[in-house]
């Protein structure tokens, strides 16, 4: 398995204490994203943001949530086979985990960079495609850690800080 | 901790309140709640929409304008008519003699709110011009979508349009003018506003962002036109020998402000309809509409001839307005003194402070506590979200729970089942 990882330094410290697997999120909110279901792709990056909005989490960072984990759904809904949205909340941040159900990507840095896309026809005229949801995903989140390679499934946990 | 009051357009006659919670199941901030068989408002989350208002069939939620007679306190008084007042009336009676009949009703000036539009139009495109950092910019001309997005958006108060309406830029213009005119003191000069709606009746007494006192009250639709009919009906001799401004009539309308303000580098959307309203807010949120430069967002379908205090159906409204736009004469306001004033940054309005409603509490760790709580509560509740216990539906009976405004016993379903175990 390849891995890409980008971390706001100002969160550097905290990686180690994210990635724990004994800690107990205070909510967790789960959503099951179908392969190619445009009409309800986005409903769960909805959900996640009013329960943000009712935490009263400072709006500007209430957008960053709302805008990486749309992307991720997008992504999952047109490059997947479809997969599973996992927000965990806690006091001070939210960890999304986007499990899909493969194919996988063949090379992560390619799909880093903005522009780059292998979208298909279909995802085309739906108006996506445009080879910008990792890089949106990456420019809105403080930690972001890809797990993927060719015909595996792939794992993006998105992080971002309440203050 | 200092709470802030604020003002509402319309009231509550408790006496004629049946509890039906007709208006509780409309308003879209779900700020009313039936407690004890009578209505209640969360002032803070109240928007002015107006829906409440046009479901309430017992009389218990009333708009209050202000009463006419208040136009007699002043040495001299001006009346602001909102374009939707020209839909009003039958074709057989010309716009010119409805507001020769305004005059009137004891009124020295009668301003039009479409003198102004094609002004408007350039001030709209020099602003969204000179912010290109923010967009899409947000019109501001409808006060219960500035309400809702303080509400319910607050992420996007810096993309509103931090300019007066036309009725208030009008309002101090006319002001100034009329107190050097006829040597008076601003103060003693009535200005008083013409509205379709409830939301123009809470922005005149309370605007927004405003820095200064712009207007002295406002009539609704509604009692103008009676008090407009009679006059007509009497047979009295008008006056109709002055210019109307005719051609800017179609701004109220939804659809025609975006039009106007749309050209070769300014994108622009319309939308109306409060529930459309709320979706296009959120995908503005997510960042899905930044290819627009300037979105107009309305609450009453159809523009402001939809908004409760007109009188004539708001199709028929539109096509009658449509018809005296395109009839009308090519009439110049001359907006140089306006121009000028805009120049000077007169009609700058300060920013607008969020009124957050989402929130569970301040503190994030008691607002997390209070969401596990609701979430657990949700699961005991029918989900049939009937309004019967007074709160919109089961999600917010549940939210009511948590914050101690609402127990368990007050969802009907509930209590039912619990007399047959008891049984």
């Amino acid at each position: 398995m390849a891995e890409y990882i980008k971390v706001n330094p100002m969160y550097q410290d905290r990686i180690e204490e994210v990635f724990q697997t004994n800690i107990n999120p205070e909510i967790v909110l789960e959503f099951e994203i179908h392969e190619n279901d445009f009409v309800n792709s986005g409903k769960g990056s909805a959900e996640l943001k009013v329960t943000i909005k009712r935490l009263g989490v400072d709006p500007a960072i209430m957008r960053k949530v709302a805008v990486a984990a749309y992307e991720a759904e997008i992504n999952i809904t047109a490059h997947s086979r479809g997969g599973v949205m996992t927000s965990n909340i806690f006091p001070d941040y939210v960890h999304i985990v986007f499990q899909d159900r493969g194919p996988g990507i063949e090379d992560l840095s390619k799909a880093m960079t903005p522009g780059f896309s292998t979208a298909t026809d279909l995802v085309r005229e739906m108006g996506f495609g445009a080879g910008l949801g990792l890089p949106n995903i990456e420019r809105n989140s403080d930690i972001m850690k890809l797990d993927s390679a060719k015909n595996e499934s792939t794992k993006l946990d998105v992080i971002i800080f309440f203050h | 901790m200092t709470i802030k009051r604020y003002y509402h357009g319309f009231e509550i006659v408790k006496d004629n309140c049946t509890g039906c919670t007709s208006c509780v199941r409309v308003c879209p901030t779900e700020a009313m709640r039936v407690r004890e068989g009578k209505v209640e408002i969360d002032a803070t989350r109240c928007i002015d929409c107006g829906n409440c208002v046009s479901v309430c069939k017992y009389k218990a939620l009333v708009p209050h304008p202000d009463p006419l007679e208040k136009i007699r306190k002043f040495p001299y008084s001006a009346a602001i008519v909102t374009s939707a007042f020209a839909g009003q009336f039958s074709e057989n009676i010309s716009y010119k003699e409805v507001l020769a009949a305004v005059k009137k009703l004891g009124f020295n000036l009668v301003i039009e709110e479409s003198m102004i539009t094609g002004f408007m139009v350039r001030l709209i495109r020099e602003y969204v011009r000179e912010n290109k950092h923010i967009r899409p910019i947000l019109s501001s001309n409808c006060p219960a979508v500035v309400r809702l997005i303080q509400v319910r958006f607050p992420s996007l108060l810096p993309n509103l349009l931090l300019m007066e309406s036309p009725m208030g830029i009008l309002a101090q213009y006319y002001r100034q003018k009329i107190a050097d005119e006829q040597k008076l003191e601003p103060e003693e000069i009535g200005i008083f506003n013409i509205i379709p709606c409830i939301a123009e009746l809470t922005a005149t007494h309370a605007p927004e962002g405003a820095r200064q006192k712009l207007y002295d009250g406002a009539f609704s639709i509604k009692v103008i036109y009676n008090e407009v009919k009679q006059i007509l009906n009497s047979g009295e001799k008008l006056d109709t020998d002055f210019e109307s401004y005719d051609a800017g009539l179609a701004w109220t309308l939804s659809g025609v402000e975006a039009d106007l303000v749309d050209c070769d580098d300014i994108r622009t959307l319309s939308v109306n309809g409060i529930e459309n309203v709320k979706d296009v807010l959120s995908k503005v949120e997510d960042h899905y509409l930044d290819q627009y430069d300037y979105i107009v967002v309305r609450n009453c379908k159809n523009g402001c001839v939809g908004g409760v205090l007109n009188v004539e159906n708001p199709f028929v409204a539109m096509s009658r307005i449509k018809k005296l736009t395109k009839e009308a004469r090519k009439v110049e306001f001359d907006d140089s003194e306006i121009s000028e004033m805009n120049r000077q940054d007169a009609f700058k309005v300060d920013p607008i402070l969020p009124r957050s409603m989402m929130k569970l509490d301040p503190d994030i760790k008691i607002a997390l506590t209070k969401m596990k709580k609701l979430n657990e509560i949700l699961t005991q509740l029918p989900g049939l979200n009937c309004s019967a216990c007074g709160s919109p539906n089961c999600y917010s009976l549940a939210e009511d729970i948590v914050q101690g405004r609402a127990a368990l016993d007050d969802c009907i379903i509930l209590l039912k089942q619990t007399k047959e175990e008891e049984k």
